[in-house]
């Protein structure tokens, strides 16, 4: 999941578009890590070293390694050491966007390190997919501390991503959220979670993106938006919420109940309190969750 | 029982949920699948069918999936109802064994899950 709010970070600071990341998403299955990235992202090179490697490589006939070893940058230990790391998804990512063009190495030099420690991640954090690092990195990237309650947005939050990976895909950038008192959608699920506290959970999106949804969930193709597909994504919000209150009832003995979910066309709902509306890029288009707790 | 001859009832008000586990049952070669779309079509379609194995989801409008198993099992009490929900919370789990279910999957149902829930009801195990 690193690898998706890296790329959200990269658009929020405006350093690659959506439209570059949903190509790296896609492209990146079939990137191979090369040694200059994940010598920056270990802070062994600079991206000016990587890049006078590259150069020198043009009328060298020698291997990454064998010349930045030449060149007094890395020793052969590093070399080995970098070479037997498995490759991590936002290191993939931002070696497609490199390849891609989309970023110059020293970009992405910069962007990885301001990344790392603007949410104070090491690269064990990062590899070892921890639920705590998750969700510090959730809650920072969405500025949770704001809501009613962080704790539960955040884990709400790291849920529904652990859940939009599992069952619809891993191509996702997510969006900076949004504060609403209101949300309007051409489609819309909800569903409110009641008991100890309340809260309300949304799915909202046009039709071809939530067309895009509802099929990844199924696995199957639709091509019009009717009952079925409607009945699909309220079932993903419902796993999902599902999900979150058995999360809650077991490691915080809490108790809460859902509703049926509500399906509409052309709705609006109105929030008694702060809602979060979490804007998320597939490549079949934007859909949004909404989070509002009271 | 042989799993060619058995007969199933799937209740849940989400007809992407019904679907689903409808295909995974006629792929394991069951002789019927029913459907209900809330707890109190669920009690009419038992009675109607006297299904061998019922899938009940919790959450149901008009009347909830634990009422509609209390009312199955009271008349029925031999009945194999399966609550298939996504709030299997412990409090749930409880409520649903001690209103008489035989067994409780976690949604998303797995094949797997579900292809066991049919042997040990074949083999006369729930």
């Amino acid at each position: 999941m690193f690898a998706q709010f890296f790329g959200g970070y990269l658009f929020n600071h405006k350093l690659c578009s959506a439209e570059d990341l949903t190509q790296a998403f896609e492209a990146k299955k079939y990137t191979r890590l090369r040694l200059g990235v994940l010598a920056i992202n270990a802070g062994l090179m600079t991206a000016e070293q990587v890049e006078h490697v590259n150069i020198t490589q043009q009328s060298v006939d020698k291997r990454f390694g064998d010349l930045a070893v030449e060149l007094g940058y890395v020793t052969e230990e590093d070399v080995e050491k970098l070479l037997s790391q498995q490759p991590t998804d936002y290191l993939l990512l931002g070696q497609t966007l490199v390849n891609n063009g989309a970023l110059t190495n020293a970009e992405f030099e910069k962007a990885i390190n301001d990344y790392k420690s603007e949410n104070q991640l090491s690269d064990d954090d990062i590899s070892e997919n921890q639920n705590e690092t998750l969700n510090k990195l959730i809650k920072e990237f969405y500025h949770f501390d704001s809501a009613v309650d962080a704790k539960i947005n955040t884990e709400f939050v790291t849920l529904l991503f652990k859940n939009i990976i599992r069952f619809i895909g891993d191509d996702f950038t997510p969006l900076e959220a949004s504060v609403v008192k209101n949300y309007k959608a051409e489609n819309l699920i909800i569903q409110h979670i009641n008991g100890t506290y309340s809260a309300t959970a949304c799915i909202g999106a046009y039709r071809d993106a939530y067309i895009g949804f509802a099929a990844r969930f199924a696995k199957e193709d639709f091509t019009e938006i009717d009952d079925f597909v409607h009945a699909t994504v309220g079932e993903f919000l419902n796993v999902n919420d599902g999900l979150f209150i058995v999360n809650e009832s077991n490691e915080r003995g809490v108790e809460l109940s859902l509703t049926p979910q509500e399906l509409s066309e052309s709705a609006e709902i109105f929030f008694d309190d702060t809602a979060f509306c979490i804007p998320v890029v597939f490549p079949f288009g934007q859909v949004d969750f909404i989070i509002s707790n009271h | 029982m042989n799993i060619n001859e058995m007969t199933v009832l799937i209740c849940d008000d989400s007809m992407f949920a019904r679907k689903k586990l409808s295909m995974t049952m006629s792929s394991f070669g069951v002789k019927a699948v029913f459907e209900a779309a809330d707890g109190e079509e669920a009690v009419a379609k038992y009675k109607e069918n006297l299904p061998d194995v019922v899938f009940m989801d919790i959450i149901m409008p008009k009347v909830t999936g634990i009422d509609a198993l209390k009312m199955i099992v009271d008349e029925y009490p031999d009945a194999k109802v399966i609550m298939a929900s996504s709030v299997g919370t412990q409090g749930h789990l409880k409520e649903a064994l001690k209103a008489g279910a035989v067994d409780f999957l976690q949604k998303p149902i797995s094949d797997a899950d579900a292809e066991k829930v049919i042997q040990n009801v074949a083999k006369g195990v729930l």
